[in-house]
């Protein structure tokens, strides 16, 4: 009808192209950049070299910091590409009332992070819902200190991560499902394969390519998880600030007039590369199961 | 393999995109040409901008009243008040100075001036007025001096320090005596023993970890005189810290202590679960909105050892192109006159020589409110600023962390110091 000008897709492409140069690749060149220098908010900024990825590996709470996000990834992997996966074939089912059940699921996934990590830090207080309600049933005499012993804080924070990421991926489970032929499951009904049997050699070859998107999505986030950890101990990291994740140190560094923008862009790197990591191993797995 | 590639590089921009760091800003403002000695003495006209923090709406006519009478006493001269909210504050100032952008007179505390001190972005108002010091308090002065810096960086604005304040009916309930609060840390474990004891552990006296203040308190040096290293790792200070451990270990103090999960002191001792907390002159004031039965029967006393000096300043860019209405503006805002009138609004303290004598700070009315205001007045004048205005945000989290770990047992109390002076000299020098 007529003729197409060579510029309109790039017309298309530009707001999306320079909200993308903006506001991520830009900041991942900086954040380079800045780590290998000693930049602050004000002055600073002189080359240092590898200093800051030397200071990287004396760094105690750096340690701590890896392996509460380490062990966050390896309890959210499994839970949160599996659970969510089996809430969806129950919820897939046509049944009266199945809506309430997705919505009742799905409802924690719009809730904000940083409200419901407040309602959980209420609830998991000393003097909150669930201590009060153990002590009064006679389960326990003292509080269970949920929130003041690093590795409850660390499983409570992942709790919350769970609860409030399984309507998430159980949307995404869903359509996914939705593209199984439902003659494979018939056909293998029809020779006497059982439930158990039809998951494993249906469903699940059926959504393997979802639930590696899910596996690499999970071990994002969960290597970078801040919300539910700062605030359920209200900023400070545990006793101690040992249940730090990363990105909560990140935060710490970069904070304020006198925020070590160089170390805390090494930091990023750091993360960077860890994150890299288990991203490789899944896509290898999934190449293997090919 | 492209896919993988491509999956990968996706992943790497979200991963430090998300943590990306926006630009330095490299302190590039450069100082004003030439000196600005003698400003306060230049004619005052034209447009300055003063900047306040979160006076609005509560104070906007009393601060609009100051700047009407100042444009009244100097026709000629415009005043553009901007006033930022409470949240965020630092984080606007340190985009204005590193934009350029710092408005001609800001309200910055201390601890946030000596930072633009050191890109040299603040003009030394001693210089610039050579009256200062003698319509000034030394303390309020001595805020805005630094270490390795010559000069006076701010006007002090307003003052303040801490108060104990003590809940009189549970102090009673649980067999003590309010008219006779602990007057060292010994005392307050012993009487924090028997309110746990009495009470059958319902009720805290103390709610709150140690703090660096607490170690100036009992005579540790936190800072060497240059100010370039950090030195409270003191068998003194372990000593404290140990104090502090073995109440933790009693249960004298809330467990939630170690992590700021609790609600802190103040709205503890709000809640009636906690009988001692510190705080301003104008503490029961704020007290009897939230809790109008318990207001009147708390009791204040003098803080315990060296109360702590709080200082609100006026700072003058050193960018300004209009140093004698800046100078002028602050001097105004911060005359004796106008902050007398701000402390009729709301219990703050004058910075100024002729304030002293006035009989509205140093006469009580007789209410409980009235003698905190008398206690908190009368104890500036021994008050001092306890933690060094070096000591930034990080190095306190890693100081209060170390103290948890302390309190908490994990390490002992010499490790716990140890390792945060470390941690600081390493931040400090940066």
């Amino acid at each position: 009808m007529t003729h197409r000008r060579w510029f309109t897709p790039w017309l298309l492409a530009a707001p999306a192209a320079v909200w993308l140069i903006v506001f991520y690749v830009w900041p991942s060149i900086n954040t380079v950049v800045l780590s290998f220098s000693n930049a602050k908010p004000l002055g600073g900024g002189r080359f240092t070299g590898l200093e800051n990825f030397a200071r990287v590996l004396d760094d105690d709470q750096l340690a701590d910091a890896l392996l509460n996000s380490v062990v966050f990834m390896l309890v959210c992997l499994p839970l949160l590409t599996v659970l969510p996966l089996l809430i969806a074939i129950l919820v897939e089912k046509k049944l009266p009332g199945i809506m309430y059940f997705r919505t009742a699921f799905y409802t924690p996934v719009i809730a904000s992070a940083v409200v419901v990590a407040l309602i959980w830090g209420w609830v998991l207080d000393d003097r909150g819902l669930v201590n009060g309600f153990a002590q009064w049933l006679g389960v326990v005499a003292e509080p269970v200190p949920f929130l003041t012993d690093r590795w409850l804080l660390v499983f409570s924070a992942i709790s919350l991560t769970v609860w409030k990421g399984l309507g998430y991926y159980m949307i995404i489970y869903l359509s996914a499902l939705g593209n199984v032929r439902r003659e494979l499951h018939e056909a293998a009904a029809v020779d006497g394969a059982g439930p158990v049997r039809r998951f494993w050699s249906v469903t699940v070859p059926g959504v393997r390519n979802t639930m590696l998107l899910v596996s690499v999505l999970v071990s994002v986030s969960a290597l970078r998880v801040f919300s539910e950890l700062y605030v359920l101990s209200n900023g400070t990291g545990g006793p101690g600030g040992r249940a730090m994740s990363v990105v909560m140190l990140i935060q710490l560094y970069s904070r304020g007039f006198t925020g070590h923008l160089g170390y805390a862009s090494a930091l990023s790197i750091v993360l960077l590369a860890i994150t890299i990591g288990p991203m490789l191993m899944l896509l290898r797995l999934n190449r293997k199961a090919a | 393999m492209r896919r993988c590639w491509a999956g990968l590089a996706m992943a790497a921009v979200m991963v430090a995109g998300g943590c990306g760091l926006g630009d330095a800003g490299q302190g590039s403002a450069a100082p004003a040409a030439g000196t600005a000695t003698g400003a306060a003495n230049g004619e005052v006209k034209g447009k300055v901008s003063l900047q306040t923090w979160a006076l609005k709406p509560k104070f906007t006519d009393y601060v609009q009243g100051v700047i009407d009478a100042f444009e009244k006493k100097h026709p000629g001269v415009e005043v553009e008040w901007l006033d930022q909210p409470g949240e965020g504050y630092s984080d606007k100032v340190l985009s204005q100075a590193a934009g350029g952008t710092l408005p001609d007179v800001v309200n910055l505390p201390p601890d946030f001036a000596l930072p633009l001190v050191k890109q040299d972005l603040l003009l030394d108002v001693s210089q610039a007025d050579p009256k200062l010091a003698g319509e000034y308090v030394p303390g309020g002065l001595d805020a805005y001096r630094y270490p390795g810096a010559q000069g006076t960086y701010g006007y002090p604005w307003y003052l303040n320090t801490d108060v104990n304040y003590w809940n009189s009916e549970l102090l009673t309930k649980h067999g003590l005596d309010p008219k006779k609060p602990p007057a060292d840390l010994d005392q307050l474990i012993a009487q924090a023993r028997t309110l746990k004891e009495k009470s059958g552990g319902k009720v805290y006296l103390m709610s709150r970890r140690p703090e660096l203040g607490d170690l100036a308190n009992a005579g540790v040096k936190l800072m060497s005189d240059d100010g370039t290293r950090f030195t409270f790792n003191t068998p003194q200070a372990a000593a404290l810290l140990d104090k502090y451990r073995g109440a933790f270990k009693e249960g004298l103090l809330p467990r939630d202590v170690l992590t700021d999960t609790y609600a802190g002191n103040a709205k503890l001792f709000g809640e009636g679960t906690v009988a001692w907390t510190t705080g301003g002159g104008n503490f029961i004031t704020s007290l009897a909105t939230d809790n109008p039965s318990l207001a009147p029967k708390v009791v204040p006393s003098v803080a315990m050892g060296t109360p702590p000096l709080y200082v609100q300043g006026l700072s003058i860019a050193r960018q300004t192109k209009n140093a004698p209405a800046a100078i002028a503006l602050a001097r105004w805002v911060t005359s004796p006159e106008n902050q007398a009138a701000f402390a009729h609004l709301v219990n703050i303290f004058p910075s100024t020589r002729a304030s002293a004598d006035d009989p509205f700070f140093s006469k009580s009315d007789g209410t409980n409110s009235g003698d905190a205001k008398v206690i908190a007045f009368t104890s500036l004048a021994k008050a001092k600023m306890l933690q060094p205005v070096q000591v930034s945000e990080a190095m306190n989290k890693f100081v209060r962390q170390q103290f948890a770990l302390a309190m908490s047992g994990e390490t002992t109390s010499q490790e716990a110091l140890d390792a945060a002076v470390a941690k600081c000299d390493e931040l400090l020098k940066g």
